[in-house]
């Protein structure tokens, strides 16, 4: 059947363009309309070039250390000079002054009370902050899918008893959760069977962001599973003899996937936000690394001799946030315009 | 218009309400014996008081603020400098008599004295203080475990401890030593010594309710580890009135302490007048600008202290002198010195410049990074995987880190574990919590004598389960047998001073610390604090009782 070119358009939707033949659409799936849709919405496209550059700016980082700076993000020079103009300058004066921020290859942004080099620090933090906003996304993403989908697919005793355990979760305010399991964890790690993570490692504060996060994302998917759960393609595939775990990985899964992708890209964004105010609270990364949080909690000792170290990484953040944020809702257009998810909390 | 009223309104009100609030003050003032003044101030700290119990507390907060509200026997005097350190009576009517073998005190508990909630103070509390401390497994316990009868007591073996004879109505206390100690006198000046009534618990900590005071402030509120609240101890007068001239009143009637881990936001709290002292020394960032702006209400202060890297002797790496020697050789006092914005002296050695028995030597001449790693090298440690463990305030964490690196430089693979400033101590001191294998450490006199330094910090004895303060589990055969000597005689005696000395240079031929530099303080006031009345002692840090108001 040929379908009129009509009435592959969205309602509110630009229509596509005219004068293609309906027989050069028919066979587009619908990842190729939602990248026609995003391709028309500037904004977000800009902003996720901006998201990219970051990255790529923060995975320059080793190459930054050894060919520029000559140092890594956790090396104190304290008592050592930098020539500068000319001059030898120390990193860190006798009286504790750190160097500030110049056009110096090495201590591009100056140097903090330690003597090491903000930029370095700067660029270390990022891939930090923006892995452990992608890996508690990850986190949060597959454990939200699961209850999700057993809560949406078997409904009954079992809803009830996952959705009181969201419920409960959600009741916690998410930062008083996040400060709570980053001091429980800290000295002793954590150790569920055969899992073990060392409180120093960086897992911590990803397992903690993804765990605190799961009601935000598995609440409104558990909603559209329900929804679908009562369609015919479902009730046709029980006919065939489907088991339950083939419903909901072959079945329901794909018609969720574009709702789960919107949900990870905003999620990385508020893990972001989380883990530098679960860092700057002490909760999060474990000192000496770097992330934008902790860099942020380091310099505000110091904001009033050397403001840079606080309002550079707090710039990243915001940056990164922001594009992602705004990347993600043109997304979530693109892909189901007539969605209205958010992440809420 | 209405926002210039209201302008002129608060223009108007305020020196009206600030003279209410100055009258009240004053009207309130003299509730404990005379101190004068009168008036509410505010103190900020960026770690709270480990305990708020004389027996248990074992840090410079908690005896800063514990110091004009637990009274012992003996006391120090309330004076800056040395004159500070001189011991003088308190609850007791006069220094001890001592025999002439050294072994037996005498002394007397003044009469009719009451605690602040009006419980008569008797001989038998003074006992009954000495068991809290065996039976909390307080680490001032270390001081008194000469006293005959101690070590049954606090083995259980005893119900008493039978070297102390206390009789409640002459006030007449006897203690018996098992061995001369030199340093009797000044460990009975220590707050570990006060009498509290047993209606304190015998073997818990009391920091949530603590015991009646017998200074010249009470603990009305306790928020641990938020705020604490001092006011004038009601009672304060019959201590007065029974003679105990030593014994300095207070000027204000109240002081709230509070915790703020934002050392900046202390200062300037301090310089807009909202707070009035800070415990701990400005940050080396705001240090200059304070210096230079604020000059009439700020100075710095003489400390005796000493800084150090602590290494567990007992597990590896650090059972391997070699290591230990490493980290002397690469440990930079300089860089330390800039941490602290340049408030360190640098050191290498256990005993710090004002206490006898210091004379400076170096024995690991550097920084020499080449030569710490061919010790290691040489050592070849298996067990590379080390915690090193530093606390959240702001030049100890900053400290953590320049070690970390270090250590990461060396070719160990460092942990830095980075606790709460207020537990700190208490954790490294527990020998339950894992991977106790170095960190920061710090130690300020207790009473102006060397025993102070090697006694609690490097003899066997210190090992203790809980509260120890011997981080690095030394335990050196010879070099506690020469404490335990030294101990009999008197600082004054021929050759004295020396032994100390050499016995300074026997524990650092072992590498037992990895010691970095000598602290000075400040003091920084508010602009209505009466800066010239203040004072900095040289064992309890600020007096709280030369607060005033001018």
């Amino acid at each position: 059947m040929v379908v009129p070119v009509g009435e592959l358009e969205v309602p509110g939707e630009p229509p596509l363009p005219t004068g293609v033949p309906a027989s050069q659409i028919q066979g587009r799936n619908p990842w190729y309309l939602a990248w026609l849709r995003l391709r028309r919405n500037k904004v977000a496209l800009v902003c996720g070039a901006v998201f990219v550059l970051i990255v790529l700016f923060c995975l320059a980082a080793p190459l930054w250390a050894e060919h520029v700076a000559h140092t890594g993000p956790n090396e104190n020079h304290i008592t050592e000079k930098v020539v500068i103009d000319g001059q030898p300058t120390n990193v860190v004066a006798p009286d504790g002054t750190p160097i500030g921020p110049g056009l110096h290859g090495q201590y591009l942004l100056g140097a903090d009370q330690n003597g090491r080099d903000v930029m370095v620090r700067l660029m270390y933090g990022g891939r930090t902050s923006i892995y452990i906003g992608l890996a508690a996304a990850a986190v949060t993403t597959v454990l939200s899918v699961i209850v999700a989908l057993l809560a949406g697919y078997y409904r009954g005793w079992i809803d009830s008893v996952l959705s009181r355990i969201m419920d409960v979760i959600w009741a916690f305010p998410v930062l008083l959760l996040g400060i709570a399991l980053g001091t429980a964890l800290a000295i002793g790690g954590l150790k569920i069977g055969p899992l073990a993570i060392a409180g120093d490692s960086i897992w911590i504060p990803i397992m903690i962001i993804g765990f605190v996060y799961v009601p935000y994302m598995a609440r409104p998917i558990r909603g559209e599973i329900l929804a679908l759960r009562e369609k015919e393609f479902i009730e046709a595939a029980v006919a065939q003899g489907k088991g339950p775990l083939r419903i909901m990985f072959s079945e329901l899964l794909p018609n969720i996937i574009s709702t789960i992708i919107v949900f990870f890209t905003l999620n990385i964004a508020n893990n972001m936000l989380l883990e530098s105010a679960l860092s700057f609270l002490g909760a999060g990364v474990r000192p000496p690394n770097a992330s934008w949080g902790t860099m942020i909690a380091d310099g505000y000792e110091m904001i009033y001799t050397a403001p840079h170290l606080t309002i550079v990484p707090g710039l990243m953040i915001i940056a990164t946030v922001l594009s992602l944020n705004v990347f993600g809702d043109g997304l979530r257009d693109a892909l189901d315009p007539r969605a209205k998810i958010r992440l809420e909390h | 218009m209405n926002t210039l009223r209201k302008v002129v309104a608060i223009v108007c009100i305020t020196p009206l309400a600030a003279f209410g609030v100055a009258a009240c003050g004053s009207d309130k003032g003299g509730g404990g014996g005379g101190g004068g003044g009168g008036g509410d101030i505010n103190v900020a700290l960026t770690s709270f008081p480990d305990y708020i119990d004389p027996q248990l507390s074992y840090t410079l907060e908690g005896w800063e603020v514990l110091w004009n509200v637990y009274t012992p026997l003996l006391t120090y005097k309330h004076a800056k400098g040395k004159e500070g350190t001189q011991v003088v009576p308190a609850l007791a009517e006069k220094m001890p008599d001592i025999s002439p073998d050294g072994k037996t005190y005498k002394l007397k508990l003044r009469q009719n004295m009451k605690y602040s909630d009006g419980t008569p103070i008797k001989a038998s509390d003074f006992a009954y203080g000495i068991q809290r401390l065996f039976k909390t497994d307080s680490g001032g316990s270390v001081f008194f475990n000469g006293i005959v009868g101690a070590k049954d007591y606090a083995d259980g073996k005893a119900n008493t401890i039978s070297g102390i004879k206390t009789d409640d109505n002459t006030g007449d206390i006897t203690i018996e030593l098992a061995e001369a100690n030199g340093t009797f006198e000044n460990v009975l000046g220590l707050m570990f010594a006060a009498p509290v009534p047993p209606s304190t618990p015998l073997d818990k900590d009391a920091t949530n309710n603590p015991p009646p005071s017998s200074g010249p402030f009470m603990i009305s509120k306790v928020e641990a580890p938020r705020t604490l609240t001092m006011e004038r101890n009601p009672n304060f007068k019959t201590v007065k009135d029974a003679g105990a001239d030593e014994v300095v009143d207070a000027s204000v009637d109240k002081i709230t302490v509070t915790e703020n881990k934002n050392n900046s936001a202390q200062v300037t709290d301090i310089e807009q007048n909202k707070v009035d002292f800070m415990v701990d020394p400005p940050a080396s960032d705001r240090l200059q600008e304070v210096k230079t702006r604020y000059g009439n209400r700020f100075r710095m202060e003489d400390s005796i202290n000493t800084y150090f890297f602590w290494m567990n002797t007992q597990k590896p790496p650090f059972n391997d002198l070699k290591v230990r020697q490493a980290i002397n050789y690469a440990v930079d006092p300089e860089a330390l010195n800039r941490i602290f914005g340049g408030r360190m002296h640098p050191t290498q050695q256990v005993l710090p410049p004002g206490m006898p028995g210091y004379s400076e030597y170096k024995l690991f001449p550097g920084p020499d990074m080449n030569k710490a790693k061919q010790l290691i090298a040489e050592a070849n440690p298996a067990d590379r995987n080390i915690t090193v463990w530093t606390n959240d305030e702001p030049d100890r964490k900053r400290i953590g880190e320049y070690y970390h690196d270090l250590l990461t430089q060396l070719g160990f693979n460092a942990t830095l574990k980075v606790i709460a400033g207020d537990v700190y101590f208490t954790t490294i001191g527990n020998e339950s919590t894992p991977d106790l294998d170095t960190g920061f450490g710090d130690w300020f006199q207790d009473f102006p004598h060397p025993d102070d330094f090697f006694r609690p910090l490097l003899h066997g004895d210190s090992i203790l389960p809980t509260n120890s303060n011997n981080w690095s589990r030394v335990n050196i055969p010879a070099n506690n047998a020469k404490q335990d000597e030294l101990l009999t005689k008197l600082i004054g005696d021929g050759g004295v001073e020396q032994q100390y000395a050499d016995l300074d240079k026997a524990y650092m031929e072992q590498a037992v610390w990895a010691p970095y530099g000598n602290e000075r303080f400040t003091t920084f006031l508010s602009e209505r604090m009466d800066f010239d009345k203040s004072y900095h002692h040289l064992l309890f840090n600020q007096d709280y009782s030369s607060f005033a108001i001018k």
